[in-house]
């Protein structure tokens, strides 16, 4: 089976994840609840690690930890005071229900998923050079048109920004 | 759809890197940009006026030095000329000769620090300031050997210096004359291009002529707005009527303009120094008077131009050795008001820059 | 006027005049002094000649004595411990746990020393000379300074949140400990040569952006937060520039293995800041923006705010952030003689000189240069910053990055000699750094501000109507 340091880092990684993610539930403070996201992040990107996804483990630090932290920061900070309260809700019971609903069907569906087996020694067998040099033939081979796509959407997403915050004559630089 | 902001208010407190001494800035700001300044000043008022009202002139003149503490000759010149004035003095033509060279090295020296610690303000981390205080330190240098202090310096007194230089000045002064030209032209090449400093000071903080004068503005700031007024020239004092110098104006009226003024006028400092070195003649430095001075009652105004700009002394009298009034028409001060209006509308670090050009010091403001 | 006569000097004088320097006092040794110097010198060169004979002789290749690659010994070390039929945790956690030491004293020797370093150097740009009474030539100056932190009261302010208040030192060393992971030292000397080495690079120093910002959220503090906001714009602006000229070195390249990149840099003999100028200024300027470096450190401009988002952090904490920046400077070191400067190699000397030694001169002068820019450069305004990050750096970077996927692709595929292709690509991003750098800023409508005023010298004297008539004449 897979040696004994992966195992260790898996319970390892596994328990820092779920722990943040149960710490983001519960902690009052909005911002508290942010750097546990940022702890789950992180572990998740320990998780890929168990894979020998280590493009994907890297591109998880720099764009979740690094980027998506630090824009939620941003709209946390924009936010009037009494939003950030992360306490009370009427939504405890239905948000519950609907996360169990949520985490049985994914559960559902990577259990009985075929996928294709390839952990390990065989992965090592199997791997051309490197992880990166897979992602990017599959990037412009077989999945170009998603990639274009996606590139599209983001360059919208970009104009977006750039319209919503463009002011009159006299704008002050944005943050 | 725009994010509303609103106001906040920040405190550049008394204790700051840069606010030149002990001196308070309320600023409003809207994001990056200031919506309004409110000065607070007082906080080194020592009340000297009111305690000159209880001393001799002569006793005065220490107050003097530690108004303005970085032009401490210039002070003491102004309060020597106005009590002059009032009582009819005379004074020896030494003593005037005297007196413009150690006020044209104070000039020199105080432009030093002013023009340094506005570069640092913009970030320079004291690099040109510590150039620049080479020259201050030979000048200061100079300052002890005559008499004894190098900031607060007690030297002009009613009637002519208190000291003559002692015979090793001389050398020390010609040597310092000799190689201010070429230091000036290191300070000029430091800063022509350097693309970052004219960046900052370029077109930040301008004031127009018009502003300037309507706002009392003096010195090398008025100068800078373009407009031709200094008292050297308008009423000489001294012997400056018999000085070939020049004065330096500016164009735009921006920050760099006046730190370029600023170093043109200790050009013209250092030939003003030249002939006078060359002109001194031998003599008494000081004609006797009374120790308790009693001036004929009556009111003058005497002005002299500091390195700051017009430094006048409103004294009355009455008999009495004493002053009934004395009144310091401190440069700084009025300068001052002139922040707000360079301040509404830009951005922090160009107020902290254009405060920086104004060069006050809170000596000067809260006497 | 009176005879020249010269003042008795002030104390202060004669210790001016007195004062010598380092060379001045060796040549000034008396004679024991110099035989003992002699023999040292002597013994060195039998020492070096010795060395050069098992180089040339090969006496040391491969051996666990060649001490010119630390990898070596290593790994005879985890051959001997697998062959004592331990375990393979044990050698695999031995060497994590030599090659951890290794960079911990690095980056802590560093610390220490470096502030000493910076000091000195400063001072010497300032013309005066900077620490010298704590200790021999002021050595001791950090260790006083380390006490000194360590010894004051721990402020917390009042309205601080405690988690987010105790977090940002911490997480802002980690960057400037975890970068050190891919460099390469020597051939097999690199703690962990992943093949991603790269984007690892980028996303290490992301995660210090989000320590940034908490200090100045939770200070409490208007100051602290205004230091933070700036801070935290520019280092998210100016980590596109620093990916868009590493993607070019990439490309060139074509792998993420830092030890690739040098090995590339090896074989075509040539340093890539020679191939790769634009990218190679790209990143030195946008790496001082992301450590927050004089001419951009305008989050902790102290002329104006004080200190930044760490205003309110006194003792270590204070002390940590003011060590990570120098910290930072010297990862942005390796990662800049790793990238753009060769890493290890020097022509072939790697093979006299260990690795090791040539990447850490190559490291103290890139530090050097930033010591030096800070010493002599005001700071940029904050928009003046953003402008030139997103209308000029980013802009550029991409038309680089174009170029530079054409050039790597006839490096690559054509069978024309390395010294014509990668010849030729120098000379095109020679042509493109200078003239095209030229082109995009009259393009963007940058107006050249060297066109400094000079004042008028005049000898009227007036008022408002004067100074018309001087402006109108001039």
């Amino acid at each position: 089976m897979e040696s004994p340091g992966i195992i260790l880092a898996f319970w390892i990684f596994s328990a820092i994840t779920v722990a943040g993610c149960l710490m983001v539930l519960v902690s009052r403070n909005l911002l508290h609840a942010l750097v546990f996201l940022v702890l789950a992040f992180l572990g998740m990107a320990g998780l890929f690690l168990t894979l020998s996804a280590d493009f994907i483990a890297v591109a998880q630090i720099l764009i979740y930890a690094g980027s998506i932290a630090v824009l939620m920061v941003f709209a946390i900070m924009l936010t009037p005071l009494a939003a950030r309260d992360n306490g009370n809700s009427l939504y405890v019971l239905p948000a519950l229900a609907a996360g169990l609903g949520i985490a049985g069907i994914i559960g559902f569906v990577a259990v009985n998923s075929p996928w294709a087996q390839l952990t390990g020694d065989a992965l090592k067998q199997g791997d051309p050079d490197t992880t990166v040099s897979v992602i990017g033939d599959l990037l412009v081979g077989r999945y170009v048109l998603p990639f274009e796509v996606a590139s599209i959407l983001l360059f919208f997403g970009l104009l977006g920004a750039i319209v919503l915050v463009h002011e009159r004559r006299g704008a002050r630089e944005s943050s | 759809m725009t994010t509303a902001n609103e106001p906040y208010v920040l405190n550049i407190g008394p204790q700051h890197p840069s606010t030149h001494g002990v001196f308070r800035l309320r600023v409003v700001m809207d994001g990056e940009v200031i919506r309004d300044v409110d000065m607070i000043v007082g906080y080194l008022h020592r009340s000297m006026e009111k305690l000159a009202e209880e001393r001799t002139y002569t006793q005065n003149i220490p107050f003097t030095d530690r108004a303005d503490y970085l032009a401490a000759m210039s002070n003491n010149l102004g309060l020597c000329l106005a009590v002059e004035r009032l009582a009819g003095v005379e004074v020896p033509e030494r003593a005037s000769y005297l007196r413009v060279i150690f006020a044209e090295l104070q000039r020199i020296a105080s432009h030093a620090m002013a023009n340094g610690t506005m570069v640092s303000d913009a970030g320079a981390w004291q690099t040109p300031l510590l150039y620049m205080f080479r020259e201050r330190e030979k000048i200061l240098d100079l300052f002890e050997m005559t008499c004894g202090a190098r900031l607060t310096t007690n030297y002009m007194r009613i009637g002519g210096v208190s000291f003559d230089p002692p015979p090793e000045f001389w050398p020390a002064l010609r040597e310092l004359v000799d190689e201010m030209p070429a230091r000036i032209d290191e300070y000029y090449s430091l800063v022509q291009d350097n693309e970052i400093f004219l960046a900052r000071t370029q077109n930040v903080g301008v004031i127009s002529a018009a502003d300037a004068i309507n706002g009392s503005l003096v010195g090398p700031a008025l100068r800078g707005s373009g407009v031709p007024w200094d008292l050297r020239k308008a009423e000489p004092y001294c012997v400056y009527d018999r000085m070939d110098f020049e004065v330096p104006v500016g164009r735009r009226g921006d920050v760099f303009d006046r730190f370029m003024v600023r170093m043109e006028e200790v050009r013209q400092s250092t030939r003003i120094l030249q002939q006078a070195i060359a002109q001194i003649p031998d003599g008494p430095h000081k004609t006797e008077i009374p120790l308790a001075l009693r001036p004929a009652p009556g009111e003058v105004y005497g002005r002299v131009e500091g390195p700051r700009g017009e430094l006048g002394f409103y004294l009355v009298s009455d008999g009495t050795p004493a002053p009934y009034r004395f009144h310091v028409r401190a440069p700084s001060l009025i300068n001052l008001s002139l922040l707000k209006e360079m301040a509404v509308g830009a951005s922090l670090p160009d107020a902290v820059v254009a405060l920086g050009s104004l060069d006050i010091v809170v000596g000067d403001i809260d006497r | 006027m009176t005879a020249d006569v010269r003042r008795p000097a002030t104390p202060m004088e004669q210790q001016i005049r007195e004062h010598r320097s380092l060379v001045q006092r060796a040549l000034a040794l008396g004679g024991g002094w110099k035989f003992i110097l002699g023999v040292v010198g002597l013994g060195t060169l039998i020492a070096l000649a010795a060395g050069g004979f098992l180089v040339v002789g090969g006496y040391l290749d491969g051996r666990w004595y060649d001490i010119r690659d630390l990898g070596i010994p290593t790994s005879h070390l985890v051959y001997w411990m697998q062959a004592q039929g331990l375990s393979p945790a044990v050698p695999y956690l031995t060497t994590a746990l030599l090659g951890g030491l290794g960079i911990l004293s690095l980056v802590g020797g560093w610390l220490v020393i470096g502030s000493w370093v910076e000091r000195r150097v400063i001072a010497k740009f300032q013309i005066r000379q900077g620490p010298n009474r704590v200790g021999l030539f002021g050595l001791l100056q950090p260790v006083a300074d380390a006490v000194k932190l360590m010894q004051k009261e721990i402020l917390i302010p009042l309205g601080a949140d405690r988690l987010l208040f105790f977090l940002p030192p911490i997480l802002i060393f980690l960057p400037a400990m975890l970068g050190w992971a891919p460099v390469p030292w020597a051939p097999r000397m690199s703690y962990v040569d992943m093949n991603v080495g790269v984007v690892y690079v980028i996303a290490i120093s992301s995660l210090g952006v989000l320590a940034v910002f908490l200090a100045g959220w939770s200070s409490n503090n208007h100051y602290a937060l205004l230091g933070a906001m700036r801070t935290v714009a520019m280092m998210v602006s100016y980590e596109i520039p620093i990916s868009l000229s590493l993607l070019s070195v990439v490309l060139l390249t074509g792998s993420l293995q830092l030890s690739q990149i040098v090995a590339w840099q090896q074989q075509y003999h040539v340093w890539l800041i020679v191939v790769l100028p634009l990218a190679a200024f790209t990143f030195l300027f946008a790496s001082t923006a992301e450590i927050n470096r004089t001419p951009n450190d305008i989050g902790e401009a102290e002329s104006e705010i004080v200190a930044g988002f760490h205003t309110e952090y006194s003792g270590m904490k204070a002390g940590l952030f003011l060590a990570v920046e120098l910290g930072n400077a010297i990862l942005v070191g390796a990662m800049m003689s790793t990238f753009f400067l060769g890493g290890y190699t020097l022509f072939g000397l790697e093979l006299w000189i260990p690795g090791y030694l040539i990447l850490a001169t190559k490291i103290g002068a890139v530090y050097f240069v930033f010591v030096w820019l800070r010493a002599t450069l005001p700071r940029f305004r904050l928009d003046q910053l953003m402008g030139f990050a997103w209308k000029f750096l980013i802009p550029l970077a991409i038309i680089q990055l174009l170029v530079i996927a054409v050039e790597s692709m006839v490096i690559a595929q054509s069978g024309l000699p390395g010294i014509v292709t990668v010849g030729g690509s120098i000379a095109v991003n020679l042509v493109l750094t200078f003239v095209g750098v030229r082109a995009w800023a009259s393009g963007i409508g940058y107006v050249s501000e060297a066109a400094a005023s000079t004042p008028l010298l005049t000898n009227t004297v007036g008022g408002l109507r004067a100074a018309e008539r001087i402006r109108v004449v001039s």
